[in-house]
């Protein structure tokens, strides 16, 4: 394996894109995913042998780019179900599993997609209880839904497009519980772009055909065991109701991912598509090949190419958005039983959250009260601890649990001794 | 003409020598600021591994300093204030080849020589520890050392009610005059009688004449595995060989595994001269982890959570910098312990305590301070001046 090549990390839209525009140029790419097949979370391929759920204009998407992939081959190599386990400083780069290395490539491109938020709510932590996008990561890859009565809640787009993918699968969610009120907007003040309304027209037509009810404005207050299942309790605009479910997918938000991937001074890093500014699928698809061409000019010397408006139409598009679907479900945070987990890694609590008394530094934080210390690092508490944190004293939230680095994610130790070390001029 | 102090004794650095410091003038009824450009344990105190070690000190001074300290931390945790941050546990020494087998032939002639709390309870193979693995060819089992992460000891000495707490604050300079010392915080001026500068490896930056250089250290955690797989230290005694010899002559990677109270093990680590704690880098981590993983085997089902470095206050000589400034006895330093600052924290604010109040250090201990004393640096220069 050459240090010679861009790596791209992410077999997404973006990053796909990305490679093609590179590989047109004459650069030879190396597309790493941990997935078994390129796809990423919009585009996720089924298992062999299960059935797609994609639309067809997804369908048409996907195909389109990979025949763009395929024309390429020349210089583009695929290394699935392989972890980019992180950029030093250096700029050597770790790869564990299907094709394990540690080298030095010419440039790296970040295209690993968003990240899922989850706020902690009493019960988020309990078995049967997901994020809304490890069901749909379940749905598509198998084409098969979780077996009994699944509940929806949070907030977003997401929610919709899952209840629709299980209604297609024959088993609707028993309620989607969205904190936002969308559809209090009447449509053509929105101006979103007609794919979107199309999009979403499509997936409230399956859910109500399913009678699927969409409580908005309403808030999935607490989640306790309950006989063998999970009872959610629901905050709605008419008063408390309850819903027996044997899973619960929740959702609050997608957000930009930095967790772990650092900046290198040693060669270019590029961050391509949702995890760079979370703005979807069109977008992580313009940004991939514009950014991809104005790399490739850079690596090869050439003038780089005029930007298109794509990015800023998505961009606006996603504002207006998120605007629609705005709420107060942070609001919540205040509001949480002392018991509540805010750290899952190591169960540590409001309490001892509050404990640490007022204004705790990021060290305070970090050894005293130990958040963002376990195996996800603050991935998943780091902007509900800033947010608490922040809400006690009227400030606006700041990053409070430390820089990002490498690990990107937990490596097996017997993974990181065992890649080969292909960096050139040094011995072990 | 003097002006009144605010403070009896102005402590510049929140580290864990700067902490006890504190922690003693306050007990002995004086007026004690503590001031720090980032707050408690910012710097080593809060990234190191907390041993509070006797078998991994140079012999001599080192060595004795940190029996006499080892038996004061026990003190101080049976009387109470160190109970959360101290625990005794065992310790295990490692080696292979004949330059480790000559370093742990040394350490048990030191162990012998200093007849203190510390006991080699075995000596043989990989036999005397469950888990240890084909790294290990000899292993020495010790009694009487203990583990204290520096962020508890600092929190449980800083706590002393008597104590201002003065940070985010940096020194920016001082000038002396017969009454006092007013320091410069940059946003405040205040008087002191006298000023104790614990400042690690930012030392330089007020007392530019001292040779305290900074000697980074890369380390890692890993996620949580069996609690209690691992009693104590595990460390390698290349270790004690680096102690010695400082960075360059390493002939196999100085690690030492240490089991935290979570679960996880935190192995380290490097010794680079210089401060960037963004150097942190896999071939080097890999280095470390691959002799750890040799000597526990283990370790090869955990996960790497975290990677980072620390930066060590190093001094030429390998003894930290304890004592009057030449000529200035308003000015006392306690800097450069090189990562024995939580080892010796207990005797040295004891000691730099009793300094303050102008009682020296006392007769056991007078000779060993003098070997640590500034004064040995013909640069000690009084420095920066407000």
């Amino acid at each position: 394996m050459s240090g010679a090549r861009v790596l791209v990390v992410g077999a997404g839209l973006a990053g796909l894109a990305a490679a093609v525009e590179l590989a047109r140029a004459g650069i030879a790419v190396l597309v790493v995913d941990q997935a078994m097949r390129p796809g990423g979370a919009v585009h996720r391929q089924p298992l062999p042998g299960g059935r797609s759920l994609a639309s067809p204009a997804q369908a048409r998407r996907w195909r389109a780019l990979m025949s763009e992939v395929e024309a390429q081959r020349e210089r583009i190599e695929f290394a699935c179900e392989t972890r980019f386990g992180g950029i030093d400083h250096s700029g050597a780069v770790l790869l564990t599993g299907a094709a394990p290395a540690l080298f030095r490539p010419r440039a790296l491109v970040l295209a690993v997609g968003a990240r899922e938020a989850v706020q902690p709510r009493p019960g988020w932590t309990l078995p049967g209880v997901t994020t809304a996008g490890a069901l749909q990561t379940l749905l598509k890859t198998t084409g098969t839904p979780p077996q009994g009565r699944v509940l929806l809640a949070g907030s977003g787009p997401l929610l919709l497009a899952l209840g629709a993918e299980l209604v297609r699968t024959g088993r609707p969610p028993l309620a989607i519980i969205e904190a936002g009120q969308p559809f209090s907007h009447p449509a053509p003040s929105l101006r979103l772009p007609v794919s979107y309304m199309v999009e979403a027209a499509r997936h409230l037509a399956r859910l109500v055909a399913a009678r699927v009810p969409i409580l908005t404005g309403a808030h999935l207050r607490r989640i306790a065991p309950d006989a063998g299942a999970l009872m959610g309790e629901v905050d709605t605009r008419h008063g408390p109701r309850r819903f027996l479910a044997d899973h619960i997918g929740l959702h609050d938000g997608i957000r930009p991912n930095d967790a772990g991937l650092t900046d290198c001074a040693a060669l270019p890093v590029l961050r391509l598509g949702d995890c760079r500014e979370a703005l979807g699928a069109a977008a992580a698809l313009a940004d991939g090949r514009a950014r991809g061409r104005a790399l490739a000019a850079q690596l090869t010397g050439t003038t780089p190419p005029t930007a298109t408006s794509a990015l800023a139409r998505e961009a606006a598009a996603q504002a207006r958005l998120a605007r629609i679907y705005a709420h107060d479900g942070a609001a919540q945070l205040t509001d949480l039983p002392d018991d509540t987990v805010i750290c899952r890694c190591e169960a540590r609590t409001l309490a001892d959250l509050k404990a640490l008394g007022p204004a705790p530094s990021t060290r305070q934080l970090r050894l005293d009260g130990r958040f963002g210390m376990g195996a996800c690092q603050g991935r998943f508490c780091a902007e509900w601890v800033a947010r608490i944190v922040a809400s006690d004293f009227g400030d606006t939230p700041r990053p409070v649990l430390g820089q990002p680095r490498w690990p990107a994610r937990p490596i097996s130790v017997a993974d990181l001794l065992a890649a080969p070390n292909l960096t050139s001029g040094e011995t072990e | 003409m003097a002006k009144a102090t605010d403070h009896d004794v102005l402590i510049a650095g929140a580290g864990i020598v700067g902490a006890s410091i504190a922690w003693h003038l306050a007990e002995a009824g004086l007026r004690v600021a503590v001031a720090d450009a980032v707050g408690p344990a910012a710097a080593a105190s809060g990234a190191s591994d907390g041993a509070v070690s006797v078998a991994s000190k140079k012999p001599g001074v080192m060595a004795r300093l940190a029996t006499g300290s080892l038996l004061y931390t026990r003190d101080l945790a049976a009387r109470g204030l160190l109970a959360t941050a101290f625990a005794a546990r065992p310790s295990y020494v490692f080696g292979t080849g004949a330059a480790e087998m000559g370093a742990i032939d040394a350490l048990i002639a030191k162990l012998a020589e200093l007849a203190g709390p510390v006991r080699v309870l075995a000596d043989g193979g990989a036999g005397l520890l469950p888990g240890a693995g084909p790294g290990v060819e000899r292993l020495l089992a010790l009694s009487g050392e203990g583990h204290m992460p520096g962020h508890k000891a600092v929190r449980a000495y800083l706590a002393h009610p008597r104590i201002t707490r003065l940070w985010p604050a940096a020194l920016a300079g001082y000038e002396v005059d017969d009454g006092g010392v007013t320091v410069d915080l940059g946003t405040q001026r205040l008087r002191a009688g006298i000023l104790i500068g614990a400042l690690g490896a930012s030392t330089p930056e007020i007392f530019p004449g001292l040779p305290v250089l900074p000697r980074a250290g890369q380390l890692l955690v890993t996620d949580a595995g069996p609690r209690g797989a691992l009693p104590g230290a595990l460390t390698a005694a290349a270790y004690l060989l680096a102690k010695t010899d400082g960075p360059g002559h390493e002939v196999l990677p100085p690690v030492v595994i240490d089991p935290l109270a979570t679960g996880q093990f935190l192995i380290g680590s490097s010794r680079e001269d210089h401060a960037d704690t963004s150097r942190v880098d896999f071939v080097t981590l890999r280095r470390l982890l691959g002799r750890s993983a040799s000597a526990f085997p283990a370790l090869a089902e955990r996960r790497v959570i975290r990677a980072f470095a620390g930066i060590r206050a190093a001094v030429p000589d390998g003894l930290p910098i304890v004592g009057p400034m030449p000529g200035m006895a308003r000015v006392i330093l306690a800097t450069g312990f090189e990562g024995d600052g939580i080892c010796l924290s207990a005797l040295i604010g004891r000691e730099v305590a009793a300094m303050a109040r102008g009682e020296g250090p006392g007769p056991d201990w007078a000779a060993d301070f003098a070997a640590l004393s500034p004064a040995r640096f013909s640069a000690a220069q009084p420095g920066r001046v407000a």
